[in-house]
């Protein structure tokens, strides 16, 4: 067994470029990749705790933690022009490389998300008497385990898991229709308190998008290390731009 | 990827050994009209042994023996009553060095047609020296000058006069052996640029060690190795998703 083990983790070593410095520039990228997964769904986590408990201080947090994402976003993109420019990735390589490009573009659109919920929670500060819709907390929670499993996926260039998080935006797309057929009625219900459920509307399609980003993530996941296409039958249950409360 | 019939060359199941050396094993290949193979794989792989039974360069390594067959329009080019002489005029070849004869410049260009019998009269001959210096992009650099013998030219400049004297005797096809390895950048990215333009008239196969060369002017890319051919298919996707481990392996600097 542990022989089996040794023998694979050495195969594994077979498989590193004769240069042993290209492996680090790609293991660099990949680590900046992974930490600023593991940064957004914190940024997700915060902004959903300090919307729960009307936490401005939390709220102010997350807004000052964007910055850091951006920061690494700029750092994966200087990462991966050098990669460009001194090794000219081809095949998987160039995969790894373009794919770490996106990926970190997507993890910073999700950290904008994080960072919008964050600013709604500072704008409805005070305004506690509207409770914070459940659906959202099943939407957040569903978004921060995809955003974990896709980095996991990320971390193991593991195909499979990337493609079972993508299928899995179906159930937020779900989620999302419930939460905004459930906020559109509270809302005609309560006719004084528009402003903050037009800001939990909008919190529901952050968490929507940062399910898309999240898909669109595992797309690249599976193109970078498959060399096929995934997203030709992305599943598309959202419908709440075609709903209308009666 | 399908053996078209459409191949203006098409090697199938060819086998070469070396005495006991079995140096190309069992490939088929076809070279398209208008378009650029290139041929990778490491050192010692068949890929130039290969490119070699193309014109039956081989012929002439004597313990050399190809099995298999290659047609260049559907016509058999080992067949017995072909003459040899004949195919190299319609299948020309450039090699890894620049090797121009010690000749002028024009008499380099002027010999294939002068032995092939394609002009008699000065001035025709005048005229295909001129027009081939020109399709190899030489003839400015070198109009002044055509009596200087070839070898006093540049590395660069000599491979684009043996690509001219390879074009004067009217070729179908090209082949190249490393064309560019003894060459800088700038020389590189002229002969690069040359094969682009030359793409439209011939059916061009190259062999090359630079990876981004294949990539940048080839539009078919066969991958060889321990003289099997291991992957071939469209240039961008051989570099983008190689279907063989093996070549991604080659191709990204992974095979030891």
């Amino acid at each position: 067994m542990i022989t089996s083990l040794v023998a694979m983790v050495k195969e594994k070593t077979m498989n590193d470029h004769i240069v042993t410095s290209y492996d680090d520039e790609l293991k660099e990228l990949r680590s900046i990749v992974s930490r600023m997964g593991g940064l957004a769904a914190d940024q997700l986590q915060g902004a959903m705790k300090a919307l729960q408990e009307d936490n401005i201080e939390l709220a102010l947090q997350v807004r000052a933690g964007d910055k850091e994402l951006d920061q690494l976003d700029r750092t994966a993109e200087e990462a991966a022009i050098g990669v460009f420019a001194r090794r000219a990735p081809v095949a998987n390589d160039l995969r790894e490389v373009v794919c770490a490009l996106k990926i970190t573009g997507m993890i910073e659109r999700i950290g904008d998300y994080a960072k919008n919920i964050a600013k709604r929670t500072e704008a409805m500060h005070g305004n506690s008497s509207v409770p914070v819709p459940h659906t959202l907390d099943a939407m957040a929670s569903t978004a921060y385990k995809m955003i974990q499993d896709v980095m996991d996926a990320h971390a193991h260039r593991n195909a499979e898991s990337a493609m079972e998080i993508w299928e899995r935006d179906e159930a937020l797309d779900n989620l999302h229709n419930a939460a905004h057929q459930q906020i559109l009625t509270q809302m005609a219900d309560a006719p004084n308190y528009v402003g903050p459920y037009t800001h939990f509307l909008m919190i529901a399609k952050n968490l929507e998008r940062i399910g898309d980003q999240t898909t669109n993530i595992a797309e690249q996941i599976y193109f970078t290390t498959t060399g096929l296409r995934l997203e030709e039958a992305r599943p598309k249950h959202d419908l709440t731009s075609q709903t209308l409360v009666e | 990827m399908t053996q078209t019939s459409s191949a203006k060359m098409s090697a199938k199941n060819v086998d070469v050994f070396y005495g006991d050396n079995h140096a190309v094993k069992g490939i088929s290949l076809d070279l398209h009209q208008d378009e650029v193979t290139a041929l990778i794989g490491p050192s010692g792989c068949g890929k130039s042994t290969f490119l070699r039974c193309f014109n039956r360069m081989n012929d002439t390594v004597e313990s050399c023996r190809v099995t298999g067959t290659i047609e260049l329009d559907g016509e058999d080019i080992y067949d017995p009553k072909l003459d040899v002489v004949q195919l190299r005029a319609r299948v020309g070849m450039v090699f890894q060095k620049p090797n121009p004869f010690p000749k002028s410049i024009y008499d380099n260009v002027a010999y294939g047609p002068r032995i092939h019998g394609l002009a008699t009269a000065r001035a025709d001959l005048d005229e295909i020296v001129a027009t081939a210096l020109e399709k190899a992009g030489l003839w400015d650099e070198v109009k002044d000058r055509l009596e200087s013998p070839g070898t006093a030219l540049s590395g660069g400049q000599q491979q684009r006069l043996c690509i001219a004297r390879a074009i004067a005797v009217n070729p179908e096809v090209i082949l190249m052996d490393e064309p560019c390895s003894a060459l800088d950048p700038i020389a590189t990215a002229k002969v690069e640029a040359l094969i682009d333009e030359l793409k439209g008239k011939y059916a061009i196969a190259i062999v090359t060690h630079s990876m981004q060369q294949a990539a940048r002017i080839s539009q078919r890319t066969a991958f060889f190795h321990l003289g099997e051919l291991v992957e071939q298919g469209d240039t961008t996707t051989i570099f983008t998703a190689p279907k063989e481990d093996r070549t991604r392996d080659y191709i990204t600097g992974r095979y030891g």
